[in-house]
């Protein structure tokens, strides 16, 4: 996806795809489709050891990466992902680890970090409601109970809440929004696993039911700055995971059409099908860009990076799904085959439009920035 | 500081001085003049200004020295570029200006002999001649070696007759690269022959082609006898479908070119601000689907942006499939039909009828007529397709029915296509 890796980043890429092939490649994913946790911890300690969870963490804090800049780093790890279905909580344990070194307490930083950074310890990041909006945490409240605190309300379509063992929570007191760390296994902690149309991952709608928090989970966060911040982590490793996953649908998709027969030629060679892979290529080829765009802007910390990854996840939420609808269309009756590889992309690439907001989200988000900068839309 | 940036800094401080003392500041107005509306006087005081700037060094900066240019790096080409984009640098013939030293030029440097070069080169740079591309023909776009216009062998000479189309800036050049029929005997791509042909000959008829928007920035040619000599002939007889080939490659990777493959997207800081103008002359700037559709717009013009960054990078670097630039040219092709709907849907009625006084549902309209510009002209979207298809994802071609047949069978045969032989 990116054109200038770094010899190390190239090295890693390769360390990367080496560990997918030996440990769990595209063909045996499907044995945990019906595994309630869709991955084993061993795996996932596994893939802590090769550093999966430590790009997102200084080095002060047992973590770091390959190129320095490890946003850009984690992105070849995500399209990597998508690109061959891997389950597990990749994209949430980076975002928590990357919020606790940024705004966790001492002691997180130093007894649950390296737990996580290690795969040892699931951690998920509950952002969303009930209804999956990004809503600053208003359906989760935060409230003064005795000398400590209580959580009370929902998030909902939490990741590997199932097997999770802290729960990074986004809730609101009368002073906005706040992220507490909580235990998963604390009295009143319900998680209530959701079926999901992508196979490859585990979704909950998770209930707080008066929770006990100590004002030592509360994580310093400036304002909702750092909650901003993890969003533009999540969104631009989610467009990294879908680009992997269009990627090999398209590659996929152009193979069949060279190898299937019909009418006595491949149907590659109508155009009725060339010119729809011609349109496709070109839409991947501009996800391509966006994504390393989007990436590079939230890694330098560009003052318009909020706007980019809006635009781009927007752009790539809607053109993947139209991509892979299309490539189940040049794959006529065959794709249409629960045996057939194609469906685990097209379920990914849909459930990826939605986890950090949808495109229609994104598009209304990029407006309100204009709104705010100079007015033009008010 | 290395060598080459003083050397460099010096030719931007001398260049700076150069352009201040010689050449006026830009008037963006005076520039958007189509091709017919140039007159005599301006034609020819815009030539006397480019011969100023050609003898001053500044035209063919890398062009090399024997063909009357610079040889300069094209580090100092894009230091010039950066330097006089503020002033107004003379175009003599408007866009054919750009076609003769942007894809002529180059064409004629790869394809045409020695003496050819060092006859004609310098009067390029010098606007002693303007240059403009017969290529189509109104019965020859797409398929472009279907072409109809023929070259007669008389002796030495050659007699054209025909008809060539949607060139730019015609009626302001002095010669044309000709794209013409001379073996009918031959397969389509092997009987064709590019010649140097003089435009401004009693034999020649050149009128602008009116466009759907009103307009005029194309012309049309009708060649009528027109006799050129052998030493007018580029590249070999029969030869000529590979030069044009390459031209138009030439002139797909100028587009290319032109991207800002430093820029940080910064000219799409602002919301696509003639629909924002647009929804705000109608009061609709609050509405959630219309802030839907301006925001649709504003990201697929950055993606866009983004896309031709990304295959100019790689097309500069050198190792990428040159064919990637119709991607970029695709999604213009794609992206701009889409925009000027969009536009359409904005302005609701005030695009089909509006006061003099109400610019913005003229400018719509205007757009709607000019949307399908980029998914037309320079090889349609479904040639883009085609390349991309063929060439960069390597499906298998088309079966042909008329590239291995002579083309004089191929005519005749396709006059009774479909019906049983």
């Amino acid at each position: 996806m990116q054109l200038d890796l770094t010899d190390d980043q190239s090295l890693f890429h390769q360390t990367t795809l080496r560990f997918i092939e030996t440990e769990l490649p595209l063909d045996q994913t499907r044995s945990l489709h019906d595994d309630p946790q869709g991955y084993t911890r061993s795996w996932l300690r596994k893939s802590g050891e090769i550093g999966w969870f430590a790009m997102l963490v200084p080095e002060a804090y047992g973590g770091g990466s390959v190129s320095g800049t490890g946003l850009l780093d984690a992105v070849i790890v995500s399209e990597e992902l998508g690109r061959t279905m891997q389950p597990g909580p990749f994209i949430p344990m980076n975002i928590v680890a990357s919020a606790l070194a940024s705004g966790g307490s001492d002691a997180m930083r130093s007894d649950v970090l390296p737990q996580i950074i290690a795969g040892e310890e699931v951690a998920t990041w509950a952002h969303a409601d009930g209804r999956g909006n990004w809503d600053d945490g208003s359906s989760l409240a935060l409230e003064r109970s005795g000398s400590g605190l209580r959580l009370s309300g929902t998030r909902g379509f939490v990741q590997d809440a199932v097997s999770a063992d802290w729960l990074l929570v986004v809730a609101t007191t009368d002073d906005g929004p706040v992220q507490a760390l909580v235990r998963a296994d604390d009295p009143g902690v319900h998680v209530r696993p959701l079926t999901c149309l992508d196979l490859s991952r585990r979704l909950a709608d998770v209930d707080f039911d008066g929770v006990q928090v100590s004002p030592d989970a509360i994580l310093d966060t400036a304002g909702s700055d750092l909650l901003e911040a993890q969003l533009l982590l999540a969104a631009v490793l989610v467009c990294a995971d879908t680009v992997g996953a269009i990627d090999a649908l398209l590659a996929m998709t152009v193979a069949y059409a060279k190898d299937r027969i019909a009418f006595g030629r491949p149907i590659g060679s109508f155009q009725a099908l060339k010119h729809v892979l011609a349109d496709q290529a070109l839409y991947l080829e501009t996800c391509k860009a966006g994504a390393v765009a989007a990436a590079k802007a939230v890694a330098t910390g560009a003052d318009n990076a909020p706007e980019i990854v809006s635009m781009v996840a927007a752009y790539i939420g809607d053109v993947s799904n139209e991509l892979a609808q299309e490539c189940l269309q040049v794959h006529g009756g065959i794709g249409y085959t629960w045996e057939h590889d194609l469906h685990l992309f097209l379920r990914r690439v849909r459930s990826n439009a939605v986890l950090y907001g949808e495109p229609t989200w994104h598009r209304e988000r990029v407006c309100a920035f204009h709104d705010r900068s100079d007015g033009a839309l008010r | 500081m290395s060598e080459a940036s003083v050397d460099l800094d010096q030719y931007r401080a001398t260049a700076r001085r150069w352009l201040d003392a010689n050449v006026a500041r830009r008037d963006e107005r005076a520039e958007l003049r189509s091709a017919h509306e140039i007159s005599a006087d301006q034609l020819a005081q815009d030539r006397a200004l480019q011969r100023v700037m050609y003898e001053a060094g500044y035209v063919g900066i890398v062009v090399p020295v024997q063909y009357g240019g610079l040889g300069l790096s094209r580090r100092h080409l894009q230091v010039w570029r950066e330097e006089s984009a503020g002033y107004a640098v003379p175009a003599p013939g408007g866009i054919a200006s750009h076609v003769t030293l942007g894809i002529v030029l180059p064409t004629i440097l790869a394809h045409a002999n020695e003496t050819q070069k060092r006859e004609w080169i310098p009067k390029m740079l010098s606007a002693e001649e303007i240059w403009v591309q017969l290529l189509s023909e109104p019965g020859a776009g797409s398929d472009l070696a279907g072409l109809l216009t023929r070259a007669t062998a008389d002796g030495d000479a050659w007699v054209l007759n025909g008809t060539k189309i949607w060139s730019s800036g015609a009626l302001s050049a002095d010669y044309g690269i000709c794209l013409a029929r001379t073996d009918w005997n031959a397969p389509k791509h092997r009987g064709l022959t590019m010649f140097k042909v003089p435009l401004r000959d009693e034999r020649v008829s050149v009128r602008p082609v009116r466009e759907i928007n009103g307009s005029a920035e194309f012309c049309e040619e009708f060649l009528d006898d027109v006799i050129v000599t052998d030493d007018m002939v580029i590249g070999e007889v029969n030869a000529g479908w590979p030069i044009a080939n390459a031209m138009l490659a030439i002139e797909r990777s100028g587009v290319a070119g032109q991207i800002d493959v430093a820029g940080d997207g910064s000219s799409q800081r602002s919301l696509a601000p003639d629909l924002v103008e647009l929804a705000s002359d109608h009061g609709t700037l609050g509405d959630k689907g219309v802030r839907q559709l301006i925001a649709r717009a504003h990201i697929n013009d950055y993606m866009q942006g983004q896309l031709a960054k990304r295959v100019s990078m790689a097309i500069m670097a050198g190792t990428a499939n040159p064919s990637l630039a119709s991607y970029i040219k695709l999604g213009l092709g794609l992206v701009q039909p889409q925009r000027a709907a969009l536009a359409m849907d904005i302005a609701g009625r005030s695009a089909i009828a509006w006061s003099a006084s109400d610019g913005g549902g003229n400018a719509a309209s205007l757009n709607f007529l000019n949307g399908r510009i980029m998914s037309i002209a320079g090889g349609s979207n479904q040639i883009q397709r085609n390349i991309i298809s063929e060439r960069i994802l390597g499906l298998p071609r088309e079966p042909s029915v008329d590239s291995d047949k002579p083309f004089r069978v191929v005519l005749r045969e396709a006059k009774s296509w479909g019906s049983k032989s």
